[in-house]
């Protein structure tokens, strides 16, 4: 008799055991679930806050001036023209600081003719900045323009295109420019501020716009080479051999 | 037919290679400063990496999606309900921030990239079969496995 009691006791026991531990797996489950959901939204939600804050632009988030001084390092800059004032050839590049083919061109041409042709002393580049893509590449333009005031218009531009944003975004802000021209080294940005609100820099802008139609050029990049052989306006160059050809050309 | 779990977790783990072969590819690209070839000759691809939201933090958001799917893929080789949840949790995050890509894609930079696409199509999938992995055999002791609830 005691013996069955016993049994019915285990079995019993063994039961409970059992339901308690379904219970626990429910438990688990459903905190799983709950867990995955808050989680979920929670990092997601943080990572529209970044996407949308590292956006906006001009937040002094500025990359690659290590990368832009240690390519221009060395190479004389006087104004807008990057290059021996000796040299033979000028390269003159008709661009636009938020035209994105430019920024690719900024790496893909004048990057390698920086490191050949300009470093050897053969040629030296002079960017013109023609205004095609609204009043916020006239901003960037004054801005570069005002960096060329102390020296630093390359860094300024090159440095430009490496942090580039979507044209028409909004991106060309005060702060964004001002970064841009930190990130470049212009060493007095008071005199910088107050250089790029100068009025003046319309009529270079109006004046490059004439020149850039005047040699039949239709969209940026355009490229023109100016040597003792003679110019030639070679529009948008296929690649930088493109424009090394005409270097030798013109020389 | 309940699917078995061995072959959601087999084709989570192909899907998510693909997911990271896309996404290295778009990293590769762009850290040179180009932009995905779009295959039907478009400029979507240039516009959607030339725009301010490819970097978050400096970072290019396609790098964040290797990471991505990386983590998705060792989800699906992990056992049990940690790889289950942990997948799962992954596929949201992941499905919701590509939901966000793609609104920005139509509405804000208005330019369609074709491999921010794939790449989106890839992540609902790994939604699909995280999802039905965590439902099916959320709490279950996986085949094989010696002992222990959440083995």
């Amino acid at each position: 008799m005691s013996t069955r009691a016993a049994e019915k006791e285990r079995l019993r026991n063994h039961r409970l055991k059992r339901e308690e531990s379904e219970q626990e797996r429910q438990r688990w489950v459903l905190l799983s679930w709950g867990g995955v959901a808050v989680l979920a939204v929670c990092v997601i939600a943080l990572l529209i806050a970044l996407s949308l804050s590292s956006s906006q632009g001009g937040d002094g988030d500025i990359d690659g001036a290590g990368e832009v001084a240690a390519d221009l390092e060395g190479i004389q800059q006087q104004g807008t023209v990057l290059g021996s004032q000796d040299a033979d050839v000028t390269v003159v590049e008709f661009g636009d600081l938020q035209c994105p083919v430019c920024r690719d061109y900024s790496g893909s041409v004048i990057a390698p003719l920086i490191a050949g042709p300009v470093s050897a002393g053969e040629a030296r580049l002079e960017f013109r900045n023609w205004v095609i893509l609204g009043p916020e590449s006239g901003d960037a333009a004054a801005a570069a323009y005002a960096a060329a005031e102390q020296d630093r218009y390359w860094n300024f531009v090159e440095l430009y295109y490496r942090n580039q944003g979507l044209e028409h975004s909004g991106y060309v802000t005060d702060e964004f420019l001002r970064s841009v021209a930190e990130g470049a080294g212009v060493p007095n940005l008071d005199r910088w501020e107050k250089d790029r609100a100068n009025g003046r820099w319309d009529a270079v802008i109006a004046k490059t716009d004439r020149q850039a139609k005047l040699h039949g050029f239709s969209g940026t990049p355009s490229f023109l080479v100016i040597g003792p052989h003679g110019s030639e306006a070679l529009g948008t160059p296929h690649s930088a051999a493109h424009v090394e050809a005409a270097i030798a050309r013109a020389g | 037919m309940i699917a078995g779990e061995g072959r959601l977790r087999a084709a989570s783990a192909v899907v998510a290679s693909v997911g990271i072969a896309i996404a290295t590819y778009i990293a590769i690209v762009e850290s040179g400063g180009g932009a995905p070839a779009c295959l039907a000759g478009g400029s979507g691809c240039v516009t959607v990496a030339a725009s301010p939201y490819a970097h978050i933090l400096g970072i290019n958001v396609a790098v964040l999606g290797i990471a991505g799917y990386a983590l998705l893929l060792g989800a699906a080789l992990w056992r049990g309900d940690v790889g289950r949840f942990g997948g799962l949790f992954l596929a949201v995050v992941g499905y919701g921030f590509s939901m966000y890509l793609t609104y920005l894609e139509l509405f804000t930079i208005e330019a369609i990239c074709q491999w921010c696409v794939a790449s989106a199509v890839v992540m609902t999938v790994l939604l699909l079969l995280n999802l039905a992995r965590a439902v099916l055999h959320a709490g279950t002791v996986p085949r094989g496995a010696a002992s222990g609830l959440r083995a």
